[in-house]
């Protein structure tokens, strides 16, 4: 492992940190500006105070009480929001990293080269990984410069870590994705399972959050929505076991897919 | 020529799919190539040519048997062989939206001497003449085959691999090819060939493997394999066919198969063309027809003992 694909993959897809962050970026602004008027904001707040439960957790949002200051607003609206956004890019990233060359055949003349099949998957992931984190870097940015340049009262430092917790979330979905491109072949197949995959842990955090039992709970705890949480750095909640266990999930699917690259005929 | 084995497969078999669904693609391969020989691997396709190679590359794993390139596992030390090959896939995909020079730098980079096979990548290219400043889906399909090519002789390997090289690329393009093969073969380096065309093989290869339904069914020299070689002539009259002509033509050694069809002959024709010249100039000939043989009806005439008792 030389850092050859990673430099290669930064290359050739560096545009993504752009187009991707910057959309963000222009979303974030747009949820900035409306934090500068109170007046929105509840307005936002007695609207979402008539929604059941279920449809306020489809925000992103636990509590009603977030909306009251414009901090809330920012992480619970922008956060829901770009973590959707941001599952797309990571389902396309997972896709890249092996799916999309080994679909084409190009694959072939990657694995005819002197690269072990371990190095290389390692090294795509890695360079997705630091182009998923220049798009959240940048949203990030963009958003906190939002709130200085428009002069809304809310505290930066709470704005970036809600905005950076998106990462991990972020890098799961891309690993899965990974995963599963490894595990099925199919790159169709793969967008397919992908795409299920975000979509019923979407469901199920909403639903987990607003029912109650054993089931519900079972729900939001397989759900990698709920480990996003931006609501938990404005009410100082912010528990770093979440953290983990979305690290262990990766590296996880990260060495289960690696396993199956590894041992498995390509291009087959 | 050194008779040092590059290349030695050893029960080699490979198997898709399970139950009933379950396709034998190789069966029990076993196969040696010489430093410094340019061997070619003949079969109709779908003959296990292309599994063969795949799982020289290590790109598909055996279901049984080994196979050893420079005396290294082809699965354990796949990055060493790699080092030393360089290959050319029969379906070649490349970056479709970047330049040659821009693939040929990356594959460098990784190959890990980027100057230096920058440089005889550039020399590759003018001798193919190929414009590596293009992007890959502005190139021709000939174009995209010369850029594979280059990149698979860039680094000067010690064993070429190539599948179904010269597919798509005009003739002149062709002798070019084949000149650099005789090069290649002057500098003690090997090459393995599959191809489907015998004509090809017969022109730069020194040695032949036939393989057919996953099965090697001989290894000859391509002397041997030529001196089973026939074809097929046409010949188109102004008139009509000559009397007589189709039993003057059966009774010559050399020809058989004969049929008449309106103002055409068709016939199997071995050895010298005089006898058949001699034999249909009783009439006016408005166009004559040569075509070469398919690789299984080489294979038939080479093993048609065998064939016979079989059926």
């Amino acid at each position: 492992m030389n850092g050859i694909v990673v430099g290669n993959t930064l290359r050739t897809s560096w545009k993504q940190i752009l187009y991707w962050g910057l959309g963000l970026g222009v979303l974030g602004l747009y949820i900035d500006f409306i934090a500068m008027s109170p007046d929105i904001i509840s307005g936002y707040a007695d609207l979402f105070k008539s929604m059941p439960p279920a449809m306020l957790q489809a925000f992103g949002a636990s509590d009603i009480a977030l909306f009251t200051s414009a901090e809330g607003w920012i992480v619970t609206i922008f956060v829901s929001e770009a973590a959707i956004f941001l599952s797309v890019f990571a389902v396309m990233a997972g896709l890249n990293i092996t799916a999309n060359d080994e679909q084409s055949g190009v694959m072939d003349v990657i694995l005819s080269l002197p690269i072990s099949r371990s190095a290389y998957l390692l090294e795509r992931w890695i360079g997705y990984a630091l182009i998923g984190l220049g798009i959240v870097l940048l949203c990030a940015l963009i958003t906190v410069a939002g709130i200085i340049g428009m002069n809304v009262d809310a505290p930066h430092d709470v704005i970036l870590k809600s905005i950076l917790n998106l990462y991990p979330a972020t890098l799961l979905v891309m690993t899965v994705t990974c995963l599963l491109a490894t595990a099925l072949r199919r790159r169709a197949v793969a967008i397919g399972a992908s795409a299920a995959f975000v979509v019923v842990s979407y469901l199920f955090n909403v639903i987990g959050a607003s029912a109650s039992g054993a089931i519900a709970d079972l729900m939001e705890t397989v759900s990698y929505f709920s480990y996003i949480n931006g609501e938990a750095f404005v009410i100082g909640a912010y528990d770093p076991v979440d953290s983990v266990v979305m690290l262990v999930a990766i590296l996880f699917g990260f060495a289960i897919s690696l396993k199956m690259f590894v041992s498995r005929d390509i291009g087959v | 020529m050194a008779s040092e084995s590059v290349l030695e497969i050893r029960g080699l078999t490979k198997t898709y799919g399970s139950g009933k669904r379950q396709t034998l693609a190789l069966n029990q391969l076993d196969l040696s190539v010489n430093r410094g020989e340019i061997f070619g691997y003949l079969g109709p396709n779908g003959a296990g040519k292309t599994t063969t190679i795949r799982l020289l590359l290590d790109l598909i794993r055996p279901s049984s048997g080994s196979a050893r390139i420079f005396g290294l596992d082809t699965r354990a030390d796949s990055v060493e062989i790699h080092r030393r090959i360089g290959f050319l896939p029969g379906e070649l995909s490349l970056w479709e939206g970047r330049t040659g020079d821009q693939i040929i730098h990356y594959v460098a980079s990784v190959r890990g001497d980027s100057r230096g096979i920058a440089k005889q990548a550039g020399e590759l290219a003018e001798q193919l003449d190929l414009d590596t400043s293009k992007r890959v889906r502005d190139l021709s399909s000939g174009n995209k085959r010369k850029l594979g090519l280059v990149i698979a002789m860039m680094h000067s390997p010690e064993l070429l691999i190539l599948d179904e090289p010269t597919g798509g690329l005009d003739p002149l393009v062709q002798q070019t090819f084949h000149e650099m093969m005789d090069d290649y073969r002057a500098k003690g380096r090997t090459v393995f060939l599959s191809s489907h065309v015998l004509s090809e093989v017969q022109a730069i290869c020194d040695r032949v493997g036939i393989l057919r339904d996953g099965e090697l069914k001989a290894v000859e020299s391509v002397e041997k394999i030529t001196n089973v070689e026939f074809n097929w002539v046409d010949v188109t009259f102004r008139d009509a066919v000559p009397a007589g002509l189709q039993r003057q033509l059966e009774s010559l050694l050399t020809i058989s198969d004969v049929s008449t069809n309106g103002a055409r002959v068709r016939m199997r024709m071995a050895g010298d063309f005089d006898p058949l010249l001699r034999a249909i100039s009783s009439g006016y000939v408005e166009m004559l027809h040569v075509e070469e043989p398919s690789l299984e009806e080489i294979f038939l005439a080479f093993y048609s003992g065998d064939e016979e008792k079989t059926e």
